[in-house]
């Protein structure tokens, strides 16, 4: 990986810690800055979010507990910042958007080969992707199916997402 | 080889090797749930059962449930994986038998099933009364009408067999070892002639299949029985290059379908089309619209409008390098301006940096400035030109091209993201380099 490359990263990291979409989290390994582990409520007025009625009920810690935590996987190519970071939502969601497969895969807007540009930094990649949860893409969609039930049936949607979410966003 | 005139090889006997990326999916009876193995174990993570099963090719206890058979299958043990696949255990008598359509009293059972998400198996037997080997040469079309081939079938395969051209390879040829024969695709044919074939029945025991011929079968008749795999790959934007785990080939996929067809291979009658009107539309087409209404797609054949968008995505997604504008020419990067940052370049806070390296320059660093006056560190833009002709702020390119040359030169580009300045001469849609920016690109 260039030095560019490493350098850049670095920074972003320092830029993203004051700057994060609120609910986000990095976990970032400095033996290994290619690779950013992100932690991510879902927002609330989307539905992955922690069921509100619930978290009112407990305290924080048991909130943690409650769902609606996604962790994704920001993986920077050798050559970034000329090409787009990967990313990766390691928890199952139900999303338009998100490949619904053991990759969970993202490749939409900014972070399509080529449509990306150098200036792009993570942190409009961390709110493109939150924006999303809100949000879906269906003109964009990886899941077709998915898009259609977003765009004919809204409350199966949400249902279906909301139990994803229950099932595997813990 | 005459199929006729061999005993059919045991070839369901060879253990079917696990396909690389294979994901067992798991069945549970208590609840019908349905997981992958490797995710949640042997016990059913909905209700906790252990009354599972692997769903397999040929043991698909999901068909159980839904046809409420009172065979209870082997749930106490778990089926061996590297065991013989039972072939077609739920043969059931043909309920088209006596239908008017010719063409479906030959199909005893043609099943798809979906074994996990993305990954199908089709399975089928035929019975036909024309060997393939006997079917008569290019017939004229008049004759042709009244031939033994079931009319409707007609069109399907000759459509088929113009697709696939010369790579058709008959159902004798298919009687090959099974290490020749391409993963995924297993290939029996069987003879219910018992003058012929007085092995017939001990064969069949080898299946350890409930199947049987029924009865009153006339002898000369063949069984063809194949199946057939297809894994439908998901796009997978972060590596679109070629898989290892490809989707079966449209030969075998084909091939076995043909054969079931009973259409004898190789070259064909074109005149078929000339003199015979119009093709007939083809019942299978509905039928395999009818029998996949999850996802429509069947091997590299589509059969609705979302899964053909499936693949055109796809297809887009593998050559997203085609979208990309091409590099640009390393004279043009090393003719762009240099200068130094100066007090107004600077932002409103007084500062300002290369927005690919994210570093901050200071006045009087020397930084390299595009035709739209956008400006970087020179190592820098040099790095983003050399892929890609376009501003990383705005997309305007360097090389002053009119818009309807610039789709050119991304098409050039695409084939040689790494051209080097030995071949930008030749670039199509480029300008030669020492004649530069040339007032009329059109020289040629």
């Amino acid at each position: 990986m260039s030095s560019v490359a490493k350098k850049r990263i670095l920074k972003e990291y320092a830029e993203c810690s004051n700057d994060l979409p609120s609910g986000m989290k990095v976990i970032f390994d400095e033996a290994n800055l290619t690779k950013w582990d992100v932690v991510m409520e879902g927002p609330a007025e989307s539905p992955y979010a922690v069921c509100l009625e619930l978290a009112m009920c407990f305290d924080k810690r048991s909130l943690m507990h409650q769902g609606g935590h996604f962790k994704l996987e920001i993986n920077f190519p050798n050559d970034y910042p000329f090409k787009p970071p990967v990313v990766n939502f390691k928890t199952k969601v139900y999303h338009p958007n998100v490949s619904n497969d053991d990759k969970g895969s993202m490749c939409l807007g900014m972070l399509r080969p080529e449509e990306w540009k150098p200036p792009n930094k993570v942190i409009s990649v961390l709110h493109l992707i939150q924006n999303l949860l809100v949000e879906p893409n269906i003109d964009d969609a990886i899941e077709t199916s998915i898009a259609n039930d977003y765009k004919t049936n809204r409350a199966e949607f949400n249902k279906t997402a909301q139990d994803w979410v229950k099932r595997y966003a813990k | 080889m005459d199929p006729s005139a061999n005993p059919p090889q045991p070839q369901s006997e060879a253990p079917r090797p696990q396909r690389p990326g294979h994901r067992d999916m798991m069945f549970c009876h208590e609840c019908n749930d349905e997981w992958y193995r490797d995710e949640h174990g042997l016990t059913c993570p909905e209700c906790g059962s252990d009354f599972t099963e692997i769903i397999e090719e040929g043991n698909d206890p999901r068909d159980s449930h839904m046809m409420d058979h009172d065979h209870e299958s082997d749930n106490g043990s778990l089926p061996g994986f590297d065991g013989p696949p039972p072939l077609l255990p739920f043969f059931q008598p043909n309920p088209m038998r006596g239908a008017d359509d010719p063409a479906e009293e030959d199909i005893s059972s043609l099943q798809f099933r979906q074994v996990a998400p993305g990954r199908f198996t089709v399975t089928g037997t035929v019975y036909r009364d024309v060997s393939p080997m006997g079917r008569p040469a290019p017939a004229p079309p008049t004759e042709n009408a009244g031939s033994q081939a079931p009319r409707a079938l007609g069109g399907l395969t000759n459509f088929l067999t113009n697709i696939i051209g010369g790579a058709l390879r008959g159902p004798q040829q298919q009687q090959q070892p099974q290490q020749q024969q391409p993963p995924g695709f297993q290939w029996n044919t069987e003879h219910a002639d018992g003058q012929n074939n007085p092995g017939n029945d001990g064969n069949q025991q080898a299946h350890g299949g409930p199947e049987s011929r029924p009865p009153g079968l006339p002898p000369g008749v063949h069984r063809f029985t194949y199946t057939a795999g297809a894994r439908l790959l998901p796009r997978d934007p972060n590596n679109p290059g070629p898989r290892g785990e490809p989707v079966d080939e449209l030969n075998n996929v084909i091939v076995g379908l043909m054969a079931a067809l009973g259409e004898p291979p190789g070259p064909h009658h074109h005149d078929h089309f000339h003199s015979a009107g119009p093709v007939p539309i083809n019942p299978l087409v509905h039928l395999f619209a009818q029998m996949l209404p999850g996802n429509g797609q069947f091997g590299d054949a589509v059969y609705s409008q979302e899964a053909l968008d499936r693949i055109i995505t796809q297809l887009m997604e593998q050559n997203t390098s085609s979208n990309a504008p091409g590099p640009a020419p390393q004279s043009e990067i090393d003719k762009l301006p240099r200068k130094a940052v100066s007090l107004e370049m600077l932002g409103a806070e007084g500062r300002a940096e290369c927005s690919i390296c994210m570093d901050e320059v200071n006045i009087g660093e020397e930084v390299t400035e595009l035709p739209c006056h956008h400006w970087f560190h020179h190592a820098c833009i040099a790095a983003w030109l050399g892929e890609h002709d376009t501003c990383p702020h705005c997309r305007k390119g360097i090389t002053k091209q009119p818009e309807n040359a610039t789709n050119q030169g991304q098409a050039g580009g695409s084939s040689g993201p790494t051209a080097g300045s030995s071949s930008q001469g030749q670039m199509p849609g480029a300008f030669a380099g020492g004649e530069g920016t040339s007032d009329n690109p059109y020289v040629l």
